[in-house]
């Protein structure tokens, strides 16, 4: 008989650390043959974690295998599990179910220059393609991250723009919507942004995450301004429940966003974009 | 938005596909049937249609006198048998830092009575999900592996009945393991696979090479006249009671102090918090959405997420037309669908 | 072995938690199968807690709070003491014996009055064994009598085509004038059943019928006429028309007291009604049918919540369905679509009848009667004297 494959391999939280107001950086050190199975983990992957005694939820896997044995995960803090999980110390066990879903296809993306865009918690699976890219840095052409949020606290990944600035050929622009006193970047939504910075089309990739609002308006943008929709890419999230096909509570059309997805090409994902919303 | 493939191409049925692989058959009186049965209940959990306060449902019994003796179809399909309503995946024991999970499998031998064709062949649907699509669901699988369905064709069509216009037919026997027919004075017995001839005892029963009377009658379903869509609804239980419907929900919950289970439990895509997302979002929002989805789920998402091709997820059973509080009729929405393709 | 009940006690953080303080330094005796939730106020006790309590396997549960007049936030107090003994007496209604439930007053300074209360509270529970939730033979009897009260209205055959023709005129008056965007009414599906019907057009209007199968309350899909989606362009919010028959007139009430829409956004077209033919369509699952049909909405349906099990057990049910009631005290306007809907024929409608008649003994509210929210969520001070 068949392994369950709903069962999670267990995890001991190994490091938690604040990233913006009410999301927490989780550093799970897996035990019990996961290790293993995350050393493969690709960038845009997920998987579930478990806060046990509450359930599970999907979360984006937050950085590559080379960069360190254990994985993160950025959890903000919304509901039961991500509270159950925001609770939890360092030394505590959870449980971890993946890597599961499709990735960015990095091999593809070489030569190519990247536009990375970032919204709120949704920078969160575009860490490890940023991470990747600056470990691999002469395989790809210029890197441009536009980050944005709805306000400065809300930014994630904060402590690690010194390292994406200082990396060659490689800019970060970031936004919010409303800034605070001490802001001193842009100011409106990533659209705005977006226009400003113009990176050009030619022989470009983007990678686009955030709330499906900013999705789907960034690639309506980003189609405008002559990306072609083959090499415009986005992460989706969506309330999975099984992360295996099974549940039927991700389509997206007739996509299943953990096995067809979450990594779409807006080729792929066209109209159906709208039923996403 | 892709629109649904036309009736023509998806009501092909997925029951082509098996070949039916033994074709033994004997007669069987009514007393017979009674001694097996009995037989059967006394050995192993046997599932009949039972009536419950005035609802036909599978239900365990002891004997073959607590069947239902004349029933249509019972209100809640079989497929609860392998997919049950909850269903616990594990168990969590939980002290102090360390935690243990412990598998739970469940382990039973099951025969079911009665399997209507709908049913059996709803079943053999979610064995696209869950058995032909990796990964294999381990409960679903061990649930499947230990249960033998007993088919019973139709002698009638019941009031929402339409079947034949997905591709079934009240006579179908490739979705079950034995398959009775009613003949006049009792039943023509068929052993559809090697589970099922197992189940038949030797010797006692009486061979045949008769071939069965076409049970009810292979009409067609009538298609009512068109109408609007009325797809401002909402309500919930066509997807309890639909054979092929899947979608299920995975919580915790606390059985003692330390101790959680993990559960899954079905659910509707037509609740409003169905495709709720952390921080509130809900895509889907409007009744229409949610119904569109269910609708071109059935008939268009869900074969092209499993490879069945041009077949569709619906079995013609009608139960969700029979218990729909607000009287949405699938076959009505089906026209409208075809028109607006 | 003795059966060692397991009791929670939600103690008030101002006086009864201080109070078992009190008790443990005066050494007094207070019993071990007391497990003590510290919680701001009795009223922050709400029914919900209490059932999920006894859901998750409590035998017996207590609440202390402030005495009346001493609440830290004036009125807390009173909210426990108004919804809290309705609680009681519908738990009882539902099984639950009256010993297993109390709702008392314990100051900072009264150690010695907590310990009594423990210890009386405790023994009670201890003679009455494990929670069973078995409602008493002679009460089964009163509930099947009930319902056998409950007949279906009369149907008198009556000729409904003029209100068919007077319904379509006014419905195309209405939509013509463009008075309202759309006219909520009823009519009759392919197999012959009548069912809700939305019409926009002229053709629209002319599938409108009244007959005597019209059962479904139609109310329920105006709040839903305005609701704004989350994200996206705002819907238009044109008024809209519903043909209502009397009985479900009440539930506009309701609505309007609870800010759904705005008396102007509606038009009502009423319809006397001679009596329907009952119509019901059983099920086995986290079904909520029922909270979905009724023109209400109700706590459990907000969000994935945990108040209730997500298992299909018997506790699990229970706690739906005693909260889904208590949500609808007060509100509930007895249309009986709840009822109709449940494909198990269940007899919902006794724990909404039983809280409407404890609502109105209590606060002389009955339901959608008058454009106002129900007393269990606003009435908040001065309608409770200690004793009464």
């Amino acid at each position: 008989m068949s392994a369950n494959p709903m069962l999670p391999y267990l995890g001991k939280l190994v490091e938690t650390r604040d990233l913006a107001a009410a999301i927490t950086l989780l550093r799970i050190e897996l035990l019990n043959g996961g290790g293993e199975a995350f050393r493969t983990s690709q960038p845009g992957q997920f998987a579930f974690v478990s806060a046990f005694g509450l359930g599970e939820a999907p979360f984006g896997i937050a950085n590559t295998p080379q960069r360190g044995t254990a994985v993160d995960f950025a959890v903000a803090r919304l509901g039961s599990v991500t509270t159950g999980l925001h609770e939890l110390g360092e030394g505590d066990m959870v449980g971890v179910r993946g890597p599961l879903g499709n990735w960015f296809p990095m091999d593809k993306f070489k030569g190519k220059s990247l536009v990375v865009l970032g919204g709120g918690i949704g920078g969160a699976p575009l860490r490890p393609v940023i991470q990747h890219v600056l470990d691999h840095r002469a395989d790809y052409g210029r890197l441009t991250i536009l980050w944005a949020a709805r306000r400065p606290d809300l930014l994630v990944f904060t402590d690690e723009y010194d390292e994406w600035r200082a990396a060659p050929d490689t800019s970060l622009h970031l936004t919010v919507d409303t800034p605070d006193e001490a802001w001193k970047y842009d100011t409106g939504l990533i659209t705005q942004l977006l226009e400003r910075t113009a990176p050009l089309p030619e022989n470009s990739v983007t990678i686009t995450c955030g709330p499906p609002v900013m999705i789907y308006h960034t690639t309506n943008l980003l189609a405008k301004m002559g990306f072609p929709p083959e090499w415009n890419y986005v992460t989706l999230e969506a309330r999975m429940h099984c992360g295996l096909g099974k549940c039927g509570r991700c389509n997206l059309g007739e996509k299943l966003v953990c096995v067809d997805g979450p990594v779409f090409n807006m080729e792929a994902v066209g109209d159906l974009l709208e039923t996403y919303l | 938005m892709k629109k649904a493939k036309p009736e023509g191409e998806r009501a092909k049925s997925v029951s082509d596909k098996r070949p039916v692989e033994y074709s033994q058959r004997w007669t069987i009186s009514h007393k017979e049937l009674e001694t097996w049965l009995d037989g059967i209940a006394a050995a192993r959990t046997l599932l009949a249609p039972r009536d419950v306060s005035g609802v036909t449902l599978y239900r365990p019994v002891a004997n073959s006198a607590e069947i239902a003796p004349v029933f249509t179809r019972p209100l809640l399909s079989v497929k609860g048998v392998f997919f049950p309503p909850t269903e616990r995946m594990f168990t969590i024991h939980k002290t102090g830092l360390e935690v243990q999970l412990e598998e739970t499998f469940p382990e039973w031998e099951t025969v079911v009575f009665g399997v209507r064709p709908c049913d059996a062949r709803g079943a053999r649907l979610l064995d696209a999900i869950f058995l032909n699509t990796n990964p294999v669901d381990a409960f679903y699988a061990r649930r499947r592996e230990n249960t033998t369905l007993i088919g019973l064709a139709c002698k009638e069509l019941g009031p929402t009945c339409f079947c034949t216009s997905v591709g079934g037919s009240p006579d179908d026997a490739s979705g079950v393991d034995i398959m009775l027919y009613e003949t006049e004075g009792g039943y023509l017995a068929q052993a559809v696979t090697e589970k099922g001839r197992y189940l038949i005892p030797g010797g006692e029963w009486k061979e045949t090479d008769l071939a069965h009377q076409p049970s009810a009658a292979g009409s067609q379903y009538h298609v009512p006249e068109k109408d609007e869509w009325p797809g401002r609804f909402k309500d919930d239980y066509c997807a309890y009671v639909c054979p092929t419907c899947r979608c299920f929900v995975v919580r915790d919950e606390v059985l003692a102090p330390g101790e959680f289970e993990r559960l899954r439990c079905w659910d509707s895509c037509m609740g409003e918090n169905y495709r709720r997302v952390a921080g509130g979002h809900k895509p889907r929002f409007k009744r229409g959405e949610r119904q569109r989805n269910r609708f071109f789920c059935k008939f268009y998402y869900f074969p092209e997420q499993y490879g069945l091709g041009a077949a569709s997820a619906c079995t013609g059973c009608g139960r969700c037309i029979e218990v729909c509080p607000v009287g949405v009729d699938v076959t009505e929405v089906l026209v409208d669908m075809e028109e607006q393709v | 072995m003795t059966f060692e009940p397991k009791i929670i006690a939600f103690l008030c953080t101002w006086c009864s938690y201080t109070g078992a303080d009190s008790a443990g330094v005066a050494r007094l005796k207070s019993p071990a199968n007391v497990r003590a939730i510290r919680v701001p106020c009795s009223g922050r006790v709400s029914p919900e807690l209490v059932m999920r309590t006894f859901d998750q396997g409590a035998d017996g549960v207590l609440v202390l709070g402030c005495h009346i007049g001493e609440c830290h936030y004036d009125t807390g107090n009173h909210r426990a003491a108004k919804r809290l003994p309705i609680l009681h007496t519908l738990m009882q209604y539902a099984g639950l014996e009256a010993e297993r439930f109390r709702l008392d007053w314990v100051s900072a300074s009264e150690g010695e009055r907590f310990s009594r209360i423990t210890t009386e509270f405790v023994e009670a529970v201890r003679s009455r064994g494990p929670v069973s939730w078995r409602i008493p033979p002679e009460h089964v009897l009163a509930m099947s009598r009930q319902m056998a009260a409950a007949e279906p209205c009369p149907y008198p055959e009556t000729d409904c085509t003029g209100k068919t023709d007077a319904i379509r005129a006014k419905a195309k008056e209405l939509l013509f004038s463009g008075a309202v965007a759309c006219v909520i009414g009823y009519e009759v599906g392919p197999r012959g059943r009548t069912r809700p019907s939305f019409a926009y057009t002229e053709e629209d209007v002319e599938r409108l019928v009244w007959n005597p199968e019209v059962t479904n309350n139609l109310t329920g899909y105006i709040p839903v006429k305005f609701r704004r989606s989350p994200i996206g362009p705002p819907e238009p919010q044109k008024p809209v028309a519903v043909v209502v028959k009397p009985c479900d007139c009440r539930a506009i009430n309701v609505q309007l007291a609870e800010n759904h829409y705005k008396r102007e956004q509606i038009h009502v077209i009423g319809v006397t009604c001679d009596g329907l033919r009952g119509a019901n369509g059983g099920l086995q699952a986290r079904c909520a049918t029922c909270q979905d049909r009724v023109p209400l909405t109700c706590l459990y349906e907000r969000d994935e919540s945990t108040w209730v099990g997500l298992g299909i057990g018997l506790n699990e049910k229970r706690t739906f369905h005693l909260g889904r009631a208590w949500h609808h005290a007060g509100r509930c306007i007895g249309c009986n679509e709840c009822e109709r809907a449940c494909p198990m024929e269940i007899p919902i409608s006794l724990l909404n009848r039983k809280l409407a008649n404890e609502i109105e003994k209590a606060f002389g509210h009955r339901a959608g009667v008058t454009v106002a929210p129900s007393p269990i969520v606003t009435v908040l001070s001065g309608e409770y004297k200690e004793g009464t």
